[in-house]
C-alpha cells in the first residue's frame, strides 16, 4: 500500500506549487489577473503535455479544442439561459458540453489524422484546425463569423454582481481545478500501463508494434484526454472569461504555439515541466509586456530558438539529470 | 509440432520483389539460422513475419491460426518475440522499463500489471547479465548492452518463437561464444525456438544452429541440417557472388 | 453568363495557381531534403513583398527586377538560419523543427513591423492590360505568371542537368544512400535549404505582381496555409509536384469561390478555404503521396 502512494510523490511539489500560485492571488491585492494568467497556462500545458510530450505527436491544431470547448459553454449560456429553474446548471451543463463536443471532435481527429506519422499529422491537424474555423464561419454555423456574445444572457441570469464573480473568480478557480485533474491524469498514465505504452511508441513506433502495444489505441486514449481537458480550459478561461466567442480567436494556430512552447520549455512528458514552463512563460510575457510593450514577441522568438537548439530536454529535463540518485529524485519527474 | 509454417509467401516493393515464393516450417524448440549474403530479403522476411509488412501472397501460419493479415501487435502475444539488426531501445525508459514493457504487452494474458512485468524484469535482465545496469536510460547502453536487453526484452514477453536478426554481428569473439552457450540454454529452459539470422555464415552457426536456410535474391536455397548446408558448394558460390545453379539471377 | 463568370475565374485562377505553385516549390524541396516542414513559409513570402515594395517605391524600378535580388537575399537569408538554428535540428524529433521554424518565422515578421510598422501597403505598377470578352488581365500578372513558369524551369533543368541538382535528389531518394556513395550530404541540406528560401522569398515578388496590394509583415501567414494544402497536393517531397499542385489549387480556389457565391446562407470566401482544407485532408488520407505522387 505504501508502494502505491510513493508513486504519487511527484503530485507534490505540482499541488504545492498551484497552492502557493492560489494563495499569493486571493492574498495579494491586485495580484489576482496575473496569477489567473498562469492558472491558464500551467493548466494548459498540463492538458496538451498528455499527448504532445506523452506521445511525441505535434498537434499543430490544438487550439481548436479549446475552441470547441468555448462553444460548447457558449452554447449552453445562450440557449439554457430562459430556463429558470436551472440556474447554476447552465454553467455544469457547459462545461459536460465542452467536454463532450472537445472528445468528440478528438475521436473525429483521432480516427483520422493518428493513422498519420510525423510532419503528415502535424499538417493534417492544422488542416483541421482551419477547416474547422472556415467551416463554423463559412456556412454559419453557431452565429458564423459573428461568433456568440452572451455577456447579456450571463448578467440577465445571474444579476450583475454573480455574472461578474463567474468571469472573474469562478472562471480562473475553474482553470486551477483542471490543472490539478490534469496533473493527476498525467502521472496516473505514467504509473501505470498506458505510459509504459506511450514511452515506447513515442520512442520508436514500429518497434512498440512489434512487442505486442496497439499503439492506435494508446495514441487515442492520450488524444481525447488531452483533448478533453483542453475543452474545459476554453470553457472557462476563453467563454466564462470573455462572455463571447468569436472564430478567429478561439481557433488562432498561436496560441497552439504558446502551448507547444510552455510544453517544451517545461520538459515534455514530465509531470513537473508543463508547470514550471506555464509559470516561466507567462511571468516572462507578462513582465515583457510590461517593459517592452508590443515587442514581446521579437525578444520571445529568439528565445525559443535557443531554448530548442541548446536545451531539447527542458528545464525540468535539466533538473532531472542534476539531481539524479538524490533524494529529490523521487519528487521530480 | 509445427510451430510457424510459411507457404508460398511473396512480398514485392513496386516492381522489385524481395522475397518470393518462401516455403518452410519451423519445429517447437528447434534452432535455425537464416543465412544469406545482404540483401537477400532475411530482413524483409522478418518483417513478414512479425507483421510490419503483409506479402501479396502466401500464407503465414503459427501454431495452426492463420496469421497472414494479422496487425504486428496482435502476433506478438501470441508468442512471436523479435530482435532488431540495429537495436532499437526505448532510449529514454530505463532498462528495466524497457524489458517490463516485453512482459506487459507481449503475452496474451492482459492481467499483468506493472508491477508485476517489473519483477518479471528483474529476472531476465539477471539472466542476460546487466543487472547492474538495471536502471541505466537504455539509450546509453553500448552496442552489446542494447542486444542483450534487446534479447531480454523480447524474452520477457514468453516467446514460442525468437526472431533474432544479426544478434552476433559486430561483438567481441568473446561475446560470441558467451552468447552462443546463453541462447542454447534459454532454448533449453525456456523451450523456445530460436531463428538467428545472419549475413556470413560463422562457427557460430555451426555452433548453435540445429538447421540452415540460405536465402538469395528473395528466395530458399537450401534447407538443411547444419553440417550437411554447410559443405553444399552452392553455399559457397552466393558469397563469392556467382549465381547458382538452379536459380534464376 | 455564369458559364462566362466560371471561365474567367478560372483562367485567373490558372495565372495565380502557377504563382502559388512557385511559391510552394521551395516548402516541398526544403521538406524533400530535410524533411522539416518550414511553418514560417509565409514570413519568406512576406520579405520578398518587401523587397518588391522598396524597389519599386524608392528606386522607381520595374518588380521584375527585385526577383534576382530576392533570390539573392533569401538564399543568404537561408544560409544563415541553416547553419545557425536547422543544422543542428536535423535529427531532432519533429516538435524541435516545427517549433524553430515557427519561431524564425515570428522573428522574421516581428522584425518588418519594427522596421516598416504593421499598416498595409501597396502599389501600382501599371503596365497596361490585356482585355478579353470575359475578364481582364493587367500585364504585371502576366508578367508574374511567366515568371513562375520560368523559375520553375530552370530549377528543373539544374535538377536534372547539375552535379549538384543530381546530389539533391539523391538525397531527396535515401540520404543513407547519398552518403555512401560520396553525396556530401551536410552540404546539400544547406545548398537546398537556402535555395528553397531563395525560391519562397523570391515568390513573394511575384505574389506582389499578382496582388500589389495588403503588403504587411504578417501577409505571410495565410500563404503558409494555403503552400501546405499546396503541397500535399503535390506530394509534399517534389517541387514541381508542388508546381502542378499550384496550378490545380488555383483552378479550385477561383472556381469554387464563383460557385459557392451564388448559394444564399453562406459566406463564399470562408467555403473556399474550407474546401481547401477537406482536399488537404482527404489527400493525406487516401494519397499522402499527392495527387501526381508515385504509387
Amino acid at each position: 500500500m505504501k508502494g502505491k502512494i510513493v508513486k504519487y510523490y511527484p503530485l507534490i511539489p505540482v499541488y504545492i506549487a498551484y497552492l502557493i500560485l492560489f494563495l499569493i492571488g486571493i492574498n495579494v491585492s491586485g495580484m489576482w489577473q496575473l496569477v489567473a494568467m498562469l492558472a491558464f497556462y500551467c493548466a494548459i500545458g498540463q492538458a496538451f503535455n498528455i499527448f504532445l510530450g506523452m506521445t511525441g505527436y505535434v498537434d499543430f491544431g490544438y487550439v481548436a479544442f479549446m475552441g470547441v470547448g468555448t462553444y460548447g459553454m457558449a452554447l449552453s449560456i445562450s440557449h439554457l439561459h430562459q430556463v429558470q429553474w436551472l440556474g447554476m446548471g447552465i454553467i455544469i451543463i457547459g462545461l459536460l458540453l465542452a467536454l463532450v463536443m472537445a472528445s468528440l471532435l478528438s475521436i473525429a481527429v483521432g480516427a483520422v489524422a493518428l493513422r498519420l506519422r510525423g510532419a503528415y499529422f502535424a499538417i493534417a491537424t492544422i488542416g483541421v484546425n482551419e477547416g474547422f474555423r472556415f467551416l463554423i464561419e463559412g456556412a454559419k454555423i453557431w452565429g458564423g463569423s459573428e461568433g456568440i456574445i452572451f455577456s447579456g444572457q450571463l448578467t440577465q441570469t445571474f444579476g450583475r454582481e454573480t455574472a461578474s464573480l463567474l468571469s472573474t473568480l469562478w472562471a480562473d478557480i475553474f482553470l486551477f481545478f483542471i490543472a490539478c485533474i490534469a496533473a493527476f491524469i498525467t502521472i496516473y498514465y505514467m504509473r501505470g500501463k498506458i505510459g509504459y505504452a506511450l514511452t515506447a511508441l513515442r520512442e520508436d513506433e514500429d518497434a512498440a508494434k512489434v512487442m505486442g502495444i496497439n499503439v492506435t489505441k494508446y495514441k487515442i486514449i492520450a488524444f481525447i484526454t488531452s483533448a478533453s481537458l483542453a475543452g474545459l480550459v476554453g470553457a472557462s478561461a476563453w467563454a466564462l472569461k470573455l462572455t463571447y466567442v468569436f472564430p478567429p480567436q478561439v481557433f488562432e494556430i498561436h496560441y497552439t504555439v504558446e502551448c507547444i512552447i510552455i510544453v517544451l520549455l517545461g520538459g515534455a512528458g514530465t509531470l513537473l515541466g508543463p508547470v514550471v514552463g506555464g509559470l516561466v512563460y507567462g511571468l516572462t510575457k507578462y513582465w515583457l509586456t510590461v517593459i517592452v510593450p508590443g515587442f514581446q514577441l521579437l525578444i520571445f522568438a529568439p528565445i525559443i530558438i535557443v531554448i530548442i537548439v541548446a536545451f531539447p530536454e527542458g528545464i525540468v529535463g535539466v533538473l532531472k539529470r542534476r539531481f539524479k540518485g538524490t533524494t529529490f529524485k523521487k519528487f521530480i519527474i | 509440432m509445427t510451430l510457424l509454417k510459411l507457404e508460398n509467401v511473396t512480398k514485392r516493393f513496386g516492381g522489385l520483389t524481395a522475397v518470393n515464393k518462401m516455403s518452410f516450417e519451423i519445429e517447437q524448440g528447434e534452432s535455425i539460422a537464416i543465412v544469406g549474403p545482404n540483401g537477400s530479403g532475411k530482413t524483409t522476411l522478418y518483417n513478414v513475419i512479425s507483421g510490419v509488412y503483409f506479402p501479396e501472397e502466401g500464407e503465414v501460419i503459427f501454431e495452426g491460426k492463420n496469421i497472414t493479415h494479422l496487425p504486428p501487435y496482435r502476433r506478438a502475444p501470441l508468442g512471436l518475440g523479435r530482435t532488431f539488426q540495429i537495436p532499437r531501445p526505448f532510449s529514454s525508459a530505463t532498462v528495466r522499463e524497457n524489458v517490463a514493457v516485453g512482459a506487459m504487452f507481449g503475452t496474451l494474458s492482459n492481467k499483468i500489471g506493472v508491477d508485476e512485468s517489473l519483477e518479471t524484469a528483474d529476472r531476465y535482465i539477471e539472466l542476460v547479465g546487466l543487472s547492474a545496469h538495471i536502471d541505466k536510460e537504455a539509450g546509453s547502453l553500448t552496442p552489446t548492452e542494447k542486444k542483450l536487453m534487446e534479447i531480454a526484452r523480447a524474452l520477457a514477453m514468453k516467446p514460442k518463437l525468437l526472431l533474432m536478426d544479426e544478434a552476433l554481428a559486430g561483438m567481441h569473439p568473446k561475446d560470441i561464444d558467451k552468447m552462443v552457450v546463453f541462447l542454447k540454454k534459454v532454448k533449453e529452459e525456456e523451450n523456445i525456438a530460436i531463428v538467428s539470422m545472419v549475413e556470413h555464415i560463422m562457427r557460430a552457426v555451426a555452433g548453435f544452429a540445429e538447421r540452415v536456410i540460405v536465402m538469395y535474391q528473395g528466395e530458399k536455397l537450401i534447407d538443411a541440417m547444419t553440417a550437411q548446408a554447410l559443405s553444399d558448394p552452392r553455399v559457397v558460390e552466393v558469397y563469392l557472388g556467382h549465381p547458382p545453379e538452379g536459380t534464376h539471377a | 453568363m455564369i458559364g462566362a463568370q466560371l471561365t474567367g475565374n478560372l483562367m485567373q485562377g490558372l495565372i495565380l495557381g502557377g504563382i502559388y505553385g512557385m511559391a510552394t516549390m521551395g516548402l516541398s524541396l526544403i521538406f524533400g531534403v530535410l524533411k522539416v516542414v518550414n511553418v514560417g513559409h509565409g514570413a519568406f513570402i512576406m520579405i520578398g513583398a518587401f523587397i518588391t515594395l522598396w524597389i519599386f517605391t524608392a528606386f522607381g524600378l520595374a518588380p521584375v527586377i527585385a526577383i534576382p535580388v530576392a533570390l539573392i537575399v533569401g538564399m543568404a537569408i537561408g544560409f544563415v538560419f541553416f547553419y545557425l538554428v536547422m543544422r543542428r535540428l536535423i535529427k531532432a524529433p519533429e516538435l524541435a523543427s516545427l517549433l524553430a521554424t515557427f519561431a524564425i518565422g515570428i522573428l522574421l515578421e516581428e522584425i518588418a513591423k519594427l522596421i516598416f510598422g504593421s499598416e498595409f501597403r501597396g502599389y501600382n505598377w501599371a503596365v497596361g492590360k490585356i482585355i478579353l470578352p470575359i475578364t481582364v488581365f493587367p500585364m504585371s500578372k502576366i508578367y508574374a505568371f511567366i515568371g513562375s513558369i520560368a523559375i520553375a524551369l530552370l530549377l528543373y533543368i539544374w535538377f536534372k542537368k547539375t552535379r549538384a541538382g543530381t546530389a539533391v535528389r539523391s538525397v531527396v531518394e535515401d540520404s543513407e544512400g547519398a552518403r555512401v556513395c560520396g553525396v556530401n550530404v551536410g552540404w546539400v541540406y544547406a545548398l537546398s535549404f537556402a535555395i528553397g528560401i531563395g525560391l519562397t522569398v523570391t515568390s513573394g515578388v511575384l505574389l506582389t505582381m499578382f496582388i500589389p496590394v495588403g503588403i504587411n509583415p504578417y501577409m505571410g501567414g495565410g500563404y503558409t496555409l494555403k503552400a501546405f494544402v499546396i503541397a500535399v497536393l503535390g506530394g509534399l517531397t517534389s517541387p514541381y509536384g508542388a508546381f502542378f499542385g499550384g496550378l490545380i489549387f488555383g483552378l479550385i480556389e477561383n472556381g469554387s469561390y464563383t460557385l459557392f457565391a451564388l448559394i444564399p446562407g453562406v459566406e463564399a470566401f470562408a467555403m473556399t478555404r474550407f474546401l481547401s482544407f477537406l482536399i488537404l485532408l482527404l489527400i493525406l488520407l487516401i494519397k499522402p503521396t499527392g495527387l501526381l505522387g508515385a504509387k
